[in-house]
């Protein structure tokens, strides 16, 4: 195959292109207010890294039906390593034009073209692999949720803590990450919180929003919907996750005819009701040192959750600050969108999450508390690039902290 | 006795969170030939069933995974 060589790629494809993605096709003006906007920009001001010119680069293939290895293969690259999907140009652009869901778009059109990063499309098919057969991993499974449950145990001084596997008529089907630490300071949490709940067999996680492709996107949901039909939970919370969030509440109900008969809250929102009701015993002294949060922007910007963790976390620690900018209009750490699953990019990452390193330096906070498994990677890996000296700890595990300070003394 | 498994490259995932111990083993897999053995260990416990079922999506296979007190121990064969 030479670099003309023209992909095959369905000729339709611009007329069922959906119809928020035709109208940010067709409205920019390239008037250049969302310019600065961008992380990748601010941190590397070329051209390459204006938002406008990444959408114009794929309204181009579209328009002339450019379908050649070389085209594809360069807006794969623009619409996977220079865009995160964080959105934040969206807020500045006066058309409301959205980049991020033009990105996604391309996106798709990469893997239908077969021109998208590899890694990512297994990380998809994996998940959807874990939901074809759930037999051949029960087990595993549960031999592994037994595990975590005696640390819970141990944890709490409780011998009768339970994780919860698979429990009909629970309300809540909790989904979590498959990282310990995004099952366990949960499992205390609603341990004290004395909730009726199960934890999901699958993760949250969702890959095939990450590349854009709705069909795969859908069976990785259609795991958790069916679960939590068969259960009748009447909710479904997901952990600290911010495109699973993002994608469970607010754009996969629009994939099922009827919506889901079952909210979907994140984790956060729980643990702010919780507090805002005094159902929690919280000692702040458990978290004494200056906290920052950073605003995962599926979290926050995508997904609205503005105020939910700064109740959480003014209940939960001592010295609560803020980074400027935040909350809406806070930067994208550099790591969203899938970005930090391809080692290629990495040098990448790091010069696009410079403005949120610097974000966080400048706050003089020792810990950064980030609610988003993704971002926490990337604000790892900050820390150890630019040496912020900092702390990383996770929303939930931080409340958990204050709670067993209160219960146990420790 | 059971029958030692020799592994011709040997991966430290430890302290790797969810999707980073996939991410390394789809990369180290490519390094290998067909038929070469890869030993990991890591310490996100997901993988025991991340690994597994990347193996089912790839068409490689997974000779041995079992968890050692907080440690995940596999080993993968490339087959393809
Ligand atoms: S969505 Fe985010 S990363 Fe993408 S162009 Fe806009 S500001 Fe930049
Ligand atoms: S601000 Fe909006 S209209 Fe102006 S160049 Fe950017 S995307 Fe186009």
């Amino acid at each position: 195959m030479t670099p003309e060589t023209q992909i095959k790629v369905p000729e339709d494809y611009k007329k069922k292109l959906p119809r928020d993605v035709a109208i940010a096709l067709e409205t920019c003006v390239r008037c250049g207010l969302c310019t600065e906007s961008c992380h990748y920009y601010k941190s590397n001001p070329k051209s390459d890294f204006i938002p406008a010119y990444r959408a114009e680069v794929f309204r181009r293939i579209l328009r002339k039906k450019d379908y050649s290895e070389k085209s594809l293969g360069a807006m794969s690259d623009i619409a996977f390593s220079n865009c995160t999907l964080c959105r934040r140009c969206v807020m500045t652009c006066p058309l409301g034009v959205d980049t991020g869901l033009l990105m996604r778009e391309a996106r798709g059109l990469a893997v239908a073209s077969g021109t998208a990063p590899e890694i990512l499309v297994q990380l998809a098919d994996t998940a959807i692999s874990r939901g074809e057969d759930i037999e051949i991993f029960r087990e595993m499974f549960l031999e592994n949720i037994k595990a975590l449950e005696e640390e819970v145990r141990q944890l709490t001084g409780d011998p009768q803590a339970v994780i919860p596997v698979d429990k009909k008529g629970a309300d809540i089907l909790f989904v979590a990450l498959s990282g310990a630490h995004s099952i366990i300071p949960p499992s205390i949490l609603f341990h004290y919180a004395k909730a009726n709940w199960t934890l999901s067999f699958f993760e949250a996680s969702n890959y095939g929003v990450l590349i854009g492709d709705k069909d795969r996107a859908k069976r990785i949901v259609q795991r958790i919907v069916d679960e939590a039909k068969r259960l009748g939970v009447k909710e479904i919370v997901v952990g600290e996750c911010g495109h699973a969030y993002n994608t469970l509440r607010w754009e996969a109900p629009k994939w099922f005819d009827g919506g889901f008969p079952f909210r979907v809250r994140s984790i956060i929102e729980v643990m702010a009701h919780l507090i805002q009701e005094g159902r929690l015993p919280l000692d702040k002294s458990a978290n004494p040192e200056p906290v920052i949060y950073h605003d995962a922007c599926n979290l926050t910007r995508n997904g609205g959750l503005l105020e939910e963790p700064r109740i959480v976390l003014r209940a939960a620690v001592k010295d609560y600050r803020e980074m400027s900018p935040n909350r809406d209009d806070s930067y994208c750490c550099g790591g969203g969108g899938g970005i930090i699953a391809v080692p290629e990019w990495d040098s990448k990452r790091m010069e696009a999450g410079k403005p949120k390193a610097e974000q966080i330096k400048a706050t003089g906070a020792k810990v950064v508390i980030v609610a988003c498994d993704n971002c926490r990677i990337q604000i790892n890996d900050l820390n150890e690039h630019y040496k912020l000296g900092i702390n990383i700890g996770g929303i939930t595990e931080t409340v958990v902290k204050a709670i067993l300070k209160a219960v146990k003394g420790s | 006795m059971a029958e030692e498994i020799k592994a011709n490259v040997t991966l430290n995932l430890e302290g790797l969170m969810c999707p980073m111990p996939v991410v390394r083993i789809s990369k180290a897999i490519k390094d290998v030939v067909v038929g070469e053995v890869i030993e990991a260990t890591a310490t996100d416990p997901g993988v025991l069933i991340d690994i597994p079922a990347w193996a089912r999506t790839t068409g490689n296979e997974v000779i041995k995974i079992e968890r050692e007190g907080k440690i995940v121990h596999f080993f993968v064969r490339r087959l393809k």
